[in-house]
């Protein structure tokens, strides 16, 4: 190689092909993570946003299929189409993907409790349609263990959770080779407030504990094994510190290698490779000067492109307004631009490594690695990932990150840009225009959903759909592979609340620990003192202790809000009655009149805070406790939808505008001073 | 919440509407045994006459569970309660959570009700919580006072408490049975139980025996009990069962199902004198406690000389405050 030929370049700072020519990388795929409505509206936005150049499909579920609910099923109701499409049968899925080719499409299903059964319906799609199974492409997301700690959409317990998961591993090995059974998700536990070693150690681990399971399960010969090991992927959050969390994806990387190597005798070099996709963080978005988080969520996916080492292989980025509520297709295609002005006008792309050599990144992800390879260590000597859950050490360790980030954003430590600082601003025109900003489901679309279910059950053989749950249930009961079960249980059109019900009936239905017992917020101060001195004189008057039940209605499960305001409401002096999430509005009802308590604060995030409020106000009604037990709403809660609440006797709404605990926590004492003295 | 006037001029009809175990009404009465105003007592008094005059009023069975967090006694609760409710149509059973109070703010974190999930909408199943006032959990100061009020409503009323140490003693006293909740255990944890706890409990309750250390700990617990109570080991019986799978769940049930159907129910009468002087203590200290014995005659004598348990605590307060 001499300096004589100018286009053989080997210069450090350009990408060669094998030729020696310089090149450029080919961008990640590019994502919006989007389904709403119905699988009709749904498939119309999917063909739009091809159109405009994305290059993969992400596809959101409501929460009633993914909690496996049929849509007319009465806890499923208010949340049809709400935060994704909803899918009751096969025919839903030809729906959704009418005139879209499956065979050359990324699929990433965002799917867990249910993803065995998104991936049987999408395999008998593709049966149906003549498509060899074999060519299809994508991935469940089907990580259960971050839906015990963070996202709340799990349904059987971990065991059977786990043991769901490693069949799919099982059959797509050799059926679907280029399928992701599984993507491991520290993406919610970020969300959750997890430190950067947290969320190195937790997916870690998980992945590893998965393993774990394969290898013990010895399904896989050695060979198997290994390229089971290549099947694993992780799907990650990126937050503002961007900095950081390059270099937490660099430890990402050298870690899962090195884990791979050392504690699974991984020897190919490609199957120890660390493949992910990622959404940037919306913990971080603020709902106020919200036309601010469209530099933060910009920021964000530097931290996930920056370093070709690093790089995600697929990009998926909220919209400016998620704060607020459910984007737009509008927003969603702001973001889209963002990916695309990055890949494609930028010269990122041009260059190798960029960070390689820097001593400062070399020190600060060697520090991570140190951090999160002693909280591995700890979880694996506790006997595992499932364990580390049972036990409720997992989601206390969250928790408590939760009300640290609090705590230190309401004292000011940590510097929110127009939320603890520099709040005075100008009004965002953005929010403006007929629809204030804010994106609404069509009401008559949950009436064609429910109609199509019923077309579906009306017109299906019933003989062969109850052989096919008869056959799921037995293979369950005696620990064959469900998965051919499942996708005879599609062709036969069974529903997606049969599918689950079935099982349900077999493994029972998982409730795990809240994570809030014992927690402490380093809350403290002249106003909080007050605040304990109110109660106890508040307690005098009423003859006890006032009394909040905490409640999440409805089947959404981010849960960090309403555990964070437990924990604030017990740091004041309240007593608290938390329950948990994916409660009817039915259960948080009797539990506050059985509870005697003075206010219920329900959290609702989906979208659903409307009718949900209605059906608790109507229980309370019911109970004739409506003067007696007042309610507190919060969530994300368009300004519109304020009157609506306070119509239906709501006495105060709070949104994620309202950080301050402390505030909070003495509105909610004003609301049972009130009532106490109108009583 | 209503002042004391306007409760007690609904009284009447706030104890006939419970007796029908209206979830509100049942409620609400609870609170009333709760209240710790001045001039509530005097209303407790008065409904517990309301109740006893009707004359087939009877005494329902008192149950304790107590056990260390994690032991899974809220799993168990949830799993025995829907089974026994199903089994039998007309048993009315009532729960009573205890948990620890925060001694910063004075707050806890209630009832597991997470784990609690039952059948909505069913007045034959009651669930409370209550804050325990204290740190390492034990019976609430109105503890006693709820349960003279769920006896007259319930069939039976299983009463949950977080136990270390002195809490069992006071468990043992307001119980007419007591099931010690225990986890299989490692070597280390087995010497604490020789140390007291398991001198208290009338059965035991070897839970998640699904777990693979579950037989061990059978046999450690057996030859603990051994050294323990040498005199009656052999006569106490451990149930191992699993709250996940249901096993041993029947003969657990068969045996408090037995419990609850002895006539005579609780003697709850019999056991004021020891939580008046409980109740004397916790609000006016070994002063008010020394008084008690030596200047009134003892708890016993008081209490029946003032003509009951509330009537000695107005008594108590108007002699001693």
């Amino acid at each position: 190689m001499t300096q004589a030929e100018p286009h053989h370049n080997t210069d450090a700072h350009l990408i060669s092909d094998e030729q020696g020519n310089a090149v450029r990388d080919r961008p990640w795929i590019i994502r919006t993570y989007s389904g709403h409505s119905s699988p009709k509206a749904s498939n119309e936005l999917y063909r739009s946003n091809l159109a405009k150049g994305q290059t993969g499909l992400s596809i959101a579920f409501d929460l009633p299929t993914q909690c496996g609910y049929d849509s007319d099923d009465p806890i499923a109701r208010p949340e049809i189409g709400k935060v994704g499409v909803p899918i009751n049968s096969l025919d839903d899925m030809h729906i959704l993907f009418d005139e879209i080719p499956i065979e050359q499409m990324n699929t990433s299903m965002t799917i867990n409790g249910t993803a065995m059964w998104l991936l049987a319906l999408y395999v008998g799609l593709a049966r149906e349609r003549g498509v060899d199974i074999a060519d299809l492409n994508g991935t469940t997301q089907n990580d259960l263990i971050k839906e015990y700690l963070a996202r709340g959409t799990y349904i059987f317990p971990p065991e059977q959770s786990l043991r769901i998961i490693a069949e799919m591993y099982e059959f797509c090995l050799e059926e679907i080779p280029a399928w992701n059974a599984s993507n491991i998700c520290s993406y919610h536990l970020q969300e959750a407030a997890a430190t950067p070693a947290q969320e190195l150690a937790f997916a870690l681990a998980n992945a590893i504990s998965l393993l774990d399971l394969l290898k013990e399960r010895g399904q896989f010969d050695d060979e198997q094994f290994e390229r089971s090991v290549g099947r694993i992927s992780f799907f990650v959050n990126a937050g503002i510190r961007f900095v950081e969390e390059m270099c937490k994806m660099r430890a990402f990387g050298e870690l899962w290698d090195e884990y791979t190597k050392d504690r699974f005798g991984v020897k190919n070099e490609k199957y120890r490779r660390f493949r992910y996709g990622v959404q940037v963080n919306s913990l971080g978005l603020t709902e106020s000067q919200p036309e601010n988080n469209a530099w933060r969520i910009l920021i964000e996916t530097l931290g996930v492109t920056l370093s070709r080492d690093a790089r995600a292989r697929a990009v998926q980025l909220p919209a400016w307004n998620e704060a607020l509520s459910l984007p737009r297709p509008w927003d969603q295609q702001w973001s889209l631009r963002l990916q695309q002005i990055l890949a494609y006008e930028t010269d990122l792309l041009e260059y190798p490594d960029i960070f390689e050599g820097s001593v400062v990144v070399r020190s600060k992800v060697d520090d991570l690695k140190a951090q999160a390879r002693e909280e591995i260590d700890r979880i694996l000597g506790m006997g595992g990932v499932i364990a580390a859950i049972d036990s409720g050490y997992m989601k206390s360790a969250l928790v408590r990150s939760m009300s640290e980030r609090m705590s230190a954003i309401n004292t000011g430590e940590q510097i929110v840009v127009g939320l603890n600082r520099w709040t005075e601003g100008i009004p965002s025109p953005l929010v403006g225009g007929e629809d204030g900003g804010i994106f609404k489901v069509d009401e008559s679309s949950a009436r064609d959903t429910i109609a199509s279910l019923n077309a579906t059950r009306a017109a299906r053989d019933p003989e062969r759909a109850a052989a096919a749950i008869a056959v799921l249930q037995e293979a369950a009961r005696s620990g064959a592979s469900m998965m051919e079960p499942s996708i005879e249980c599609a062709l036969a059109r069974v529903t997606t609340g049969e599918w689950a019900g079935a099982l349900r009936e077999v493994f029972g239905e998982y409730r795990p620990a809240t994570g809030v017992d014992g927690q402490k917020l380093s809350l403290d101060g002249e106003r909080v003192d007050a605040l304990r001195s109110r109660i106890d004189l508040l307690a005098q008057k009423l003859g006890h202790r006032p009394r909040i039940v905490v409640g999440k209605p409805g089947l959404d499960g981010h849960s960090n809000g309403a555990e964070v305001i437990a924990v604030s409401a017990r740091h004041v002096g309240f007593d608290v009655i938390y329950s948990g999430i994916r409660l009817s509005p039915d259960e948080i009802v009797q539990s506050a009149v059985e509870e005697d308590a003075d206010v219920i604060g329900a959290s609702v995030l989906s979208g659903s805070h409307v009718e949900l409020t209605q059906q608790m106000m109507d229980k309370l009604g019911e109970y004739g406790a409506g003067s007696r037990i007042a309610v507190v709403v919060g969530g994300i809660i368009p300004p519109d939808d304020f009157d609506v609440l306070f119509g239906l006797g709501v006495k105060r709404v709070f949104t994620p505008s309202d950080y301050e605990l402390i505030d909070i926590m003495e509105s909610i004492t004003e609301v049972i001073e009130a009532n106490q003295d109108t009583e | 919440m209503a002042s004391l006037d306007s409760i007690g001029q609904g009284l009447p009809k706030l104890v006939h509407e419970a007796q029908q175990l209206d979830k509100m009404a049942v409620s609400r009465l609870i609170s009333l045994f709760e209240d710790d105003r001045l001039g509530s007592a005097a209303l407790r008094s008065q409904a517990l006459g309301l109740l006893d005059s009707r004359p087939d009023q009877t005494s329902g069975t008192i149950l304790g569970l107590t056990g260390t967090p994690g032991s899974g006694k809220s799993s168990l609760l949830s799993r025995i309660t829907v089974d026994l409710l199903a089994a039998h149509s007309s048993l009315s059973i009532a729960v009573l959570a205890v948990d620890p109070s925060s001694q910063v703010s004075g707050g806890a974190l209630l009832g597991d009700r997470t784990r609690m999930r039952y059948l909505p909408s069913e007045n034959r199943l009651f669930f409370r919580s209550q804050a325990s006032q204290t740190d390492l959990g034990g019976l609430g100061p109105s503890s006693f006072q709820v349960c003279r009020l769920l006896t007259r409503l319930f069939d039976c009323v299983m009463i949950e408490t977080v136990g270390i140490g002195q809490s069992e003693a006071d468990i043992r006293h307001l119980a007419d049975r007591v099931y010690l909740v225990l986890q299989p255990l490692g070597g280390d944890e087995v010497q604490f139980l020789k140390a007291g706890i398991i001198e208290i409990p009338h059965a035991f309750i070897l839970n998640k025996s699904d777990e693979p250390t579950a037989l061990t700990s059978y046999h450690h617990l057996r030859s603990s009990l051994w050294l323990a109570r040498p005199f009656e080991s052999e006569d106490l019986p451990i149930f191992q069962t699993s709250a996940l799978t249901g096993a041993g769940l029947s003969e657990l049930e068969a045996e408090m199902l037995g419990q609850i159907q002895q006539p005579g129910g609780s003697g709850l009468t019999t056991r004021e004198a020891y939580f008046f002087d409980r109740w004397v203590h916790q609000e006016w200290g070994r002063a008010g406690g020394r008084y008690l014995a030596t200047q009134l005659g003892g708890s016993a004598a008081f209490v029946q000389q003032s003509g009951g348990y509330e009537a000695a605590q107005a008594c108590f307060s108007s002699i001693f405050g």
